[in-house]
């Protein structure tokens, strides 16, 4: 029977071909090769930090391992990264330090899943130096539930404002506003003079410079031990209906709705928007963006603060911190530390905003100087403004506005108490919010049925 | 055994036929046990014992690290009594319903559409174009058509401008949305499913036409009376095929969704993916998604009870 | 007079019928055409918002930079072979399973048919970790051939080719049966041949799939050196668009990946066409 041999040959060859290509099991990512052989190796799992590209992430590994005298494993995972890190930890695949956020630090803490770094940070050089992490970053990844501190930020997190084309503004004699009134006749002047829409946003995700105009936070505040949503009350009415006023006055982009980040970005730095609601850091790298990319040569992004509220406070919502935390079962929990202490000395802040010796950026005679690659990556490894206050980035003149735009969140920002259900609760705020932002529903109404809604589902207690 | 010994001889012949008739089917049988062992293996290995894992894990307590305590169906009773997921039951009956009508007959229509070009390379230019959407992405595909349908600027609207017709918000009007929605899985979709019949009308023996032709068959007759008949085995597939996947509906609504019309489009396996990646709640997505599986075996069930799957 | 009626009632259906078609391919080239567009403009211009239908400013700036970051042959080559081992294990394993079912009652058929319609309903969410932690007992993390095992076969495969092997008229292979073909003979001197298109169906899906998978490569796999095309422009082409950081990868840039990544299944695509045609000839020559 020649076609069983030959089926049976097909299908013997393919399977050697199987077991070929499983044999090179060896080699572990991104290792930085020439190590020591009895050193350990250190395994991080990240999301935001690291190489643009697969060599890069090799490069990124060595020099971490050079500096901390050990192997690296640096798994760099940018998209789908949650899957990823929950089938590792499923699998009880051993990690040493992981990136994540917020939210996910909270339910990894309930769970029992990560260290209490506490003890350790208070002891130690580097990260119990407030000059090197602020005490109010500490406050703000800190549990409440057991007041311990579970991880170290991997960055300055920063708030989000709005960013308008200050360029414009100078040109078209506006001064900066305070009230929402101010606001309107900027969108408005934009809108004639210009010919571009006022504002952009991304769903609600952004409004809160304007909610601070009736002093309203975003997110959850705790009222006498019951949860309640400010955006969800009466007094958010005022700035919904103006938001609807916007919107029928075509000064607000009407695909705010779809909008992704990357759209508001993209309309802003393209000319078609004044004024859009996004992260202090990225505000230099707006104004880089815009000379690399040929935009107009005025273009000028700069960062307000947002509209004066009845108390004369101004509010501004920070994000969810962005850390580093050792898993319980890390093999090597000593290391782990090291190399978060690490990351905020003056190697590990290059490393995270410059990048990579002899790839991005070279050095001599002291002097820092950006190479093609280093220039296209914007001075952004995952650490683009390092916490630190001993940190200076060694480009001013690459740092345009971010000043102004870091000052306005350590004076105005506020981290937003996130508590479990908000996300099932930001989806009910979102929808009628932006129903009577598109006037389907008025503003009274929907404020009406948010509230009922969350309080049927027992997401607020009042 | 004791009663075997006692059996007449001609009882026991009879058994010795039948058990020689069963030996000798099963020796028949052998080279197609063969021929499925690679593919049993595999489900084995990759998908069933998977699936006995993921039955223990909807009855844990998941935690990353640690010991996973054994919490029996609560899980399961925590996700029925969640108003959230039935809400996103309905609507996954709603969108399913109108893509398993559309999705149905557009490929049909398409295909034989396309089997009455006569140009070989027009009809495999456009066999190829109806294909395209399908090569790209969720993302891609999802992110265009948005951008089509944007109130601003949007080609739609554009056009409607030009036509003096009102502007249409496709995509905060949870009604139209789910129109849309229906209509770009189709869309994309269609391609995938119009090959498969493309393939069938291939394989229809041409004799048929030729002895149609002979009775004097139009062209629409022929079609009619030859080639519709001869799909319908492609069609008894597809279609189960589609209502298999019916409430595994997800890519297209992830992208799509916003705030406005969440309440209209999320469906399970969204709800699934709130569970598992946002909340980290391992269990209970894990429930969940069993829980489709349970629903997908049931509408199974009816379907091949309705349509007579004989062959099946 | 009917003649004649029938012949502008035939021009007529000819000519709505070949319009219909074109207004269905002009809405499906949309996609690839607004992508060529964008990947084709300057930083700038590409980040406007809204469908393009021509480069603006035209500029090749989107695939220099692509080309300039990205090493792109060492995960072209390992896509090509995921990609090309993959399908090829896949059809013929799956032919081999669709025949088996396809024959006429053996004990335990009904069983085993079911047995794997059902693995074609389970949601990949709710095995996903499981099948992970399998995939690390058997030891295959991070190798190549954790990508070539996952999807080995598939329910619908088998099915399709059991469809397609169902279609095969019966006195052929009587015929051969008479002649005293066993079953592997028969499946791979009569029942294949006869099946090109089928097979050409089958063998389009799964490269397709394959060469657009990315979770699997992304779960299964850590080591760089072991990415795949697709992988390796994703990450390139929608990372950092999380939170307060990441930088701005212009839509040229991503358009450019998006681009180069489906080049190769545009240019594959003819030659598995190619089948179909041939299809047709099989079916009215048949021995």
């Amino acid at each position: 029977m020649p076609s069983i041999r030959r089926i049976l040959a097909v299908l013997s060859t393919s399977a050697l071909t199987l077991t070929l290509i499983g044999c090179d099991n060896g080699s572990s990512s991104s290792s930085n090769s020439g190590a020591d052989a009895n050193e350990p190796t250190l395994t991080i799992a990240s999301n935001v930090v690291g190489g643009k590209n697969p060599q890069e992430d090799q490069q990124f590994a060595a020099e971490i391992g050079q500096a901390l005298h050990c192997k690296v494993n640096f798994i760099h995972i940018p998209t789908d990264y949650d899957q990823k890190l929950q089938a590792m930890l499923s699998s009880g695949q051993k990690l040493d330090v992981i990136y994540t956020t917020g939210p996910n630090l909270a339910d990894m803490v309930q769970n029992g899943e990560v260290m209490d770094l506490q003890s350790k940070i208070q002891q130690s050089p580097v990260l119990g130096n407030p000059k090197v992490v602020p005490q109010w970053e500490w406050n703000d990844i800190r549990i409440p539930q057991t007041n311990g501190i579970y991880a170290v930020p991997v960055k300055y997190q920063g708030a989000l404002m709005p960013i308008v084309r200050q360029d414009w503004m100078n040109e078209l004699g506006l001064s900066q506003p305070k009230t929402l009134n101010d606001f309107y006749h900027i969108f408005q002047v934009f809108k004639e003079k210009k010919g571009v829409y006022g504002l952009t946003l991304s769903q609600l995700y952004d409004i809160e410079p304007f909610m601070s105009a009736v002093g309203l936070k975003n997110e959850y505040v705790m009222v006498n031990g019951k949860r309640t949503i400010p955006y969800a009350t009466s007094e958010a009415v005022p700035v919904y209906e103006w938001l609807h006023k916007l919107y029928t006055d075509k000064l607000l982009d009407p695909n705010f709705v779809t909008n992704s980040t990357a759209d508001e970005r993209n309309e802003f730095l393209s000319g078609r928007v004044g004024m859009f609601v996004y992260w202090d850091a990225w505000v230099p790298m707006l104004n880089n963006l815009a000379s690399t990319a040929g935009a107009a040569s005025t273009f000028d992004a700069e960062a307000l603060p947002g509209a004066v509220g009845p108390d004369g406070k101004v509010l501004v919502s920070k994000g969810d911190t962005s850390v580093w935390a050792i898993p319980k079962n890390a093999p090597h929990p000593d290391l782990a530390f090291k190399f978060l202490e690490w990351w905020n000395t003056e190697a590990g802040e290059v490393l995270g905003s410059l990048g990579v010796k002899g790839v991005d950026y070279t050095v001599s005679g002291g002097k820092y100087q950006l190479t093609e690659v280093g220039k296209a990556e914007n001075m952004d490894h995952g650490d683009p403004q390092p916490i630190s206050s001993e940190w200076k980035n060694p480009f001013p003149a690459l740092q345009k506005g971010y000043a102004k735009a870091k000052s306005i969140g350590v004076q105005y920002g506020y981290q937003p108490t996130s508590l479990p259900g908000w996300t099932e609760a930001q989806k009910i705020v979102w929808q009628y919010g932006e129903e009577a932002v598109l006037g389907k529903l008025s503003a009274q109404e929907a404020v009406a049925e948010m509230h009922a809604t969350l309080l049927q589902k027992h997401l607020v207690d009042e | 055994m004791a009663s075997t010994q006692t059996l007449s001889p001609r009882t026991s012949m009879t058994a010795t036929t039948l058990r020689t008739q069963r030996a000798a089917k099963l020796k028949h049988a052998v080279p197609l046990y063969l021929m499925l062992l690679p593919a049993i293996a595999y489900f084995v290995i990759m998908t069933y014992y998977p699936l006995a894992h993921a039955v223990l894990i909807s009855m844990q307590n998941f935690r990353f690290i640690g010991n996973r305590p054994f919490v029996g169906f609560q899980n399961y009773v925590d996700v029925l009594s969640d108003s959230e997921f039935w809400s996103s039951f309905a609507n996954t009956s709603i969108l399913g319903a109108g893509i398993l009508v559309i999705g149905f007959v557009a490929p049909i229509v398409i295909a034989l559409s396309l089997n009455e070009v006569l140009q070989s390379w027009l009809k495999r230019t456009i066999q190829m174009v109806i294909y395209i959407p399908h090569l790209f992405s969720w993302v891609v595909v999802g992110g265009l058509w948005i951008y089509m349908l944007t109130p601003d600027g949007g080609l739609v609207n554009t056009v409607l401008q030009v036509l003096h017709l009102p502007q249409v918000q496709f995509m905060t009007n949870p009604n139209l949305a789910r129109w849309v929605l229906i209509l770009v899985t189709v869309w994309k979709e269609v391609g995938f499913n119009c090959i498969l019949y493309l393939a069938a009308i291939v394989g229809i023996n041409p004799a048929l036409y030729e002895s149609a032709r002979v009775d004097g068959a139009t062209r629409w007759h022929e079609m009619w009376h030859v080639t519709i008949p001869m799909l319908r085995r492609t069609m008894k597939v597809v279609g189960l095929l589609s209502i298999m996947g019916l409430l595994r509906l997800f890519q297209q609504i992830y992208v799509m969704r916003n705030a406005v019309i969440e309440p209209k489009v999320d469906v399970l396996m969204t709800y699934v993916y709130d569970k598992g990646l946002q909340q980290m709640n391992i269990g209970q997505a894990t429930a969940s998604a069993l829980l489709i599986l349970l629903f997908t075996l049931l509408l199974t069930l009816i379907t091949r009870r309705l349509v007579q799957y004989n062959e099946l | 007079m009917p003649r004649f009626a029938t012949r502008v009632g035939n021009t007529l259906f000819v000519f709505v019928n070949v319009a219909f078609l074109l207004l269905i391919c002009a809405t499906m080239i949309i996609p690839l055409w607004n992508a060529l567009a964008v990947s084709f403009s300057s930083n700038l211009a590409s980040m406007q918002p809204g469908i393009q239908l021509w480069p603006r400013h035209f500029s090749l700036s989107g695939y220099r930079t692509i080309w300039s970051v990205l090493a792109i042959w060492k995960p072209f080559e390992n896509s090509v072979i995921v990609t090309v081992v993959g399908t090829v294990l896949h059809v013929l394993l799956s032919a081999l399973a669709g025949y088996a079912l396809a024959q006429p009652r053996f004990p335990g058929r009904r069983a085993l048919t079911v047995f794997i319609l059902v693995t074609m309903m389970i949601p990949f969410e709710a095995i996903m970790i499981p099948v992970y932690v399998t995939m690390q007992q058997l030891g295959l993390l991070n190798t190549l051939a954790a990508l070539i095992l996952s999807g080995m076969v598939s329910g619908f495969s088998i099915l399709l080719m059991r469809n397609f092997f169902l279609s095969i008229p019966g006195d052929i292979l009587e015929s051969a049966r008479i002649d005293g073909a066993g079953h592997f003979r028969l499946f791979w001197r009569i029942c294949l041949p006869l099946s090109k298109a089928g097979l050409a169906t089958v063998t389009l899906f799964e490269f397709v799939g394959r060469w657009n998978d990315i979770l699997s490569t992304i779960l299964f796999v850590n080591d760089p050196s072991k990415y795949t095309l697709q992988v390796a422009l994703n990450a390139l082409v929608n990372s950092g668009d999380s939170m307060s950081s990441g930088e701005l990868v212009t839509n040229n840039v991503k358009m450019a990946g998006i681009v180069i990544a489906i080049l190769p299944l545009i240019l594959v695509y003819p030659f598995v066409q190619k089948y179909f045609v041939k299809g047709i000839f099989l079916g009215s020559t048949k021995e």
